[in-house]
């Protein structure tokens, strides 16, 4: 029997392990066989093409990695024509991940792609500014979480995963918006904000200064974003944050977490979502164990 | 390309800064073109978290070679590397050198540019070119078997940059094309006089990188695309490419 079965909303998943937005690509298929994973996420697309930040984009810092891509995408044409024929022969859940600067943005991206039956669910990145509001992120904001995932919700009836950024003063009423507007499960915690500068010279690391923050490093804000938000809300939710072995899943299971992805640990490891697997289904096994008997089962708290 | 764990057969002092790691890989030597690169770590050690782009050196039969300046954390350890010690690697990766034949070829490269260059001239040697070599380095330690060296201080060869001596042998002599890898100040002023000249050259380019496969665009270099640019991958679309497309300035 397989005790690694988990349901992400209206997906049922094979098992648990996925692959975070913007770490994986096709070029991946050297190493592993896509028809091991629960379900594979895209890049953030957008509607125009996007061609990113100047370089240095990247920094590794202590046990973790600075970016500053700025969402370099081929746009939502180029990805229909280019991107997704590439993962339609895979069995695999196949979940898009995109994002807008206005509402009606992200609106036209849904309706455009709900024509493509090999997108099993959407991953919707509220992580960039809204123009429509000062530039300030749509996912800072529960009135305009709310708002948004209300539209969308309306437009499809596949799988609709918001991801929620860390950097906010209170996670949990983004999570609640988004629940309350009709999200079937919520993905958390996009990349932390960080900076690196160079100590001889003041000079920054990255070109644009501030960038996004992930790998091992991040992983207790991560937990403890997941934890808080799964204790306050009822719909799944997709977790990630500095995996980086199968004991870190784990964890992150029993914080509350319904599926698992891994991001920058890709990097180091192009194997490591599939040794993941292995050894979670060995552990679980061996138990005598399924998954979803511990997912929020943390304890030892009073 | 492929990720795959091989030994050490041999690691070899050059000197201080540079040393020589040589693997055994049969898996993947055969497939391996001058230009390209691994993604390099050593198996089972997680420090630092990202694995390190290395040229190949040079490859002979089942081996392959990397050439390797310490820098900072990451060579440092390959640099302490010992024989049957395992490197965990991903590759080959990237484009190559374009391999002509019967054509004046011109080699510039400046430090650790030394190493792309050294597979490619064994190509282009047994590929019936003519090759001529001019190398440069900050002091004696960064100065390798060429045909005209340059110092920046003098320590060996001639005292001054490699641009010196590609303007002298420019002057004199008709080249095909030109290949350059080193410092990025060194390649652009190279691919300015190039341009006087009227001559091809391409450029070996580094970036950061944390994929190295083209995934995470992160290794972005700015190219010349209509009256604009773009953002390609150093480590997919490149590390090789036409000096005339590559912005400098950007
Ligand atoms: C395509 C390519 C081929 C290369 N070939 C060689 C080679 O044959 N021999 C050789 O000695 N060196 C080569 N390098 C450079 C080598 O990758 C860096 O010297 C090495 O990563 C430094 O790591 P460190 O931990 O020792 O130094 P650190 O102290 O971590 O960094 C020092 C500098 O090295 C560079 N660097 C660090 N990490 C990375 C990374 N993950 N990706 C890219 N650059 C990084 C940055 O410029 C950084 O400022 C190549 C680089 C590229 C991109
Ligand atoms: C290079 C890089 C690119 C990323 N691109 C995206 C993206 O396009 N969209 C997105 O929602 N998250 C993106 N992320 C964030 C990851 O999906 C993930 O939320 C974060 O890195 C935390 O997980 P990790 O520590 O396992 O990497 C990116 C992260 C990295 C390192
Ligand atoms: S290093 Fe990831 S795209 Fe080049």
């Amino acid at each position: 029997m397989n005790r690694l079965k988990t349901k992400l909303g209206k997906l049922e998943l094979k098992n648990p392990i996925t692959v975070a937005s913007g770490t994986f690509g096709v070029e991946n298929n050297n190493f592993i066989d896509f028809n091991s994973l629960g379900a594979i996420v895209s890049k953030t697309i957008t509607k125009n093409e996007k061609i990113g930040n100047p370089p240095p984009r990247l920094y590794e810092t202590s046990n973790g990695l600075l970016n500053s891509i700025g969402l370099q995408n081929p746009g939502l044409k180029g990805f229909i024509e280019n991107v997704l024929p590439k993962y339609a022969t895979y069995e695999t859940p196949f979940i898009v991940s995109f994002s807008g600067s206005t509402i009606d943005e992200f609106s036209e991206i849904l309706l455009e792609l709900e024509k493509y039956d090999s997108i099993s669910g959407y991953e919707v990145n509220v992580s960039c500014p809204n123009v429509e509001n000062e530039g300030i992120a749509f996912g800072t904001d529960p009135k305009i979480v709310y708002k948004l995932t209300k539209q969308l919700a309306s437009q499809t009836d596949k799988e609709l995963i918001i991801k929620l950024t860390p950097n906010v003063t209170d996670i949990v009423s983004i999570a609640k918006a988004a629940e309350d507007a009709g999200a079937n499960s919520l993905a958390l915690i996009n990349t932390l904000l960080g900076m690196s500068i160079d100590w001889k010279s003041g000079k920054s690391h990255i070109r644009r200064g501030i960038a996004g923050y992930s790998g091992p490093a991040i992983k207790p804000v991560a937990i403890q974003n997941v934890y808080r938000v799964s204790s306050n809300v009822k719909i799944p939710i997709l977790a990630m944050g500095g995996v980086s072995n199968w004991k870190d899943a784990l964890e992150f299971f029993y914080a509350g977490a319904n599926v698992v992805a891994i991001g920058t640990y890709n990097f180091v490891n192009p194997k490591i979502t599939i040794e993941t697997i292995d050894n979670l289904n060995r552990h679980f096994l061996s138990r005598n164990q399924n998954l979803t008997e511990i997912i929020g089962k943390i304890n030892g708290i009073n | 390309m492929k990720n795959i764990l091989v030994k050490i057969i041999e690691n070899i002092k050059l000197n201080d800064d540079y040393f020589l790691l040589w693997i055994h890989a049969p898996e993947i030597s055969k497939s391996i073109s001058s230009g390209q690169f691994f993604e390099i770590k050593i198996a089972g050690n997680n420090f630092p978290l990202l694995r390190k782009p290395i040229s190949v050196f040079e490859v002979k039969n089942e081996n392959v070679g990397f050439m390797i300046k310490k820098i900072g954390r990451g060579t440092e350890n390959f640099s302490h590397l010992k024989k049957n010690d395992v490197l965990d690697i991903i590759g080959p990766l990237g484009n190559s050198f374009e391999l002509p034949s019967q054509k004046e070829v011109l080699l510039i490269s400046g430090g650790i540019g030394y190493a792309p260059l050294h597979n490619l001239k064994k190509e282009l040697l047994s590929n019936n070119n003519n090759v001529t070599w001019i190398h440069g380095g900050r002091s004696t330690n960064d100065i390798f078997s060429s045909d005209f060296t340059f110092t920046d201080d003098g320590s060996s060869g001639q005292k001054g940059f490699v641009t010196i001596g590609m303007e002298e042998i420019l002057l004199k002599k008709k080249f095909d094309l030109i290949y350059c890898c080193g410092p990025k100040i060194m390649m652009k002023k190279c691919s300015e006089i190039a341009k006087k000249f009227h001559t091809k050259m391409f450029v070996s380019l580094e970036e950061y990188m944390a994929c190295g496969i083209g995934v995470c665009h992160g290794c972005a270099v700015a190219i010349k695309k209509n009256d604009s640019f773009t953002y390609k991958t150093v480590c997919k679309d490149g590390p090789i490419f036409n000096s005339n497309e590559v912005i400098w300035n950007e």
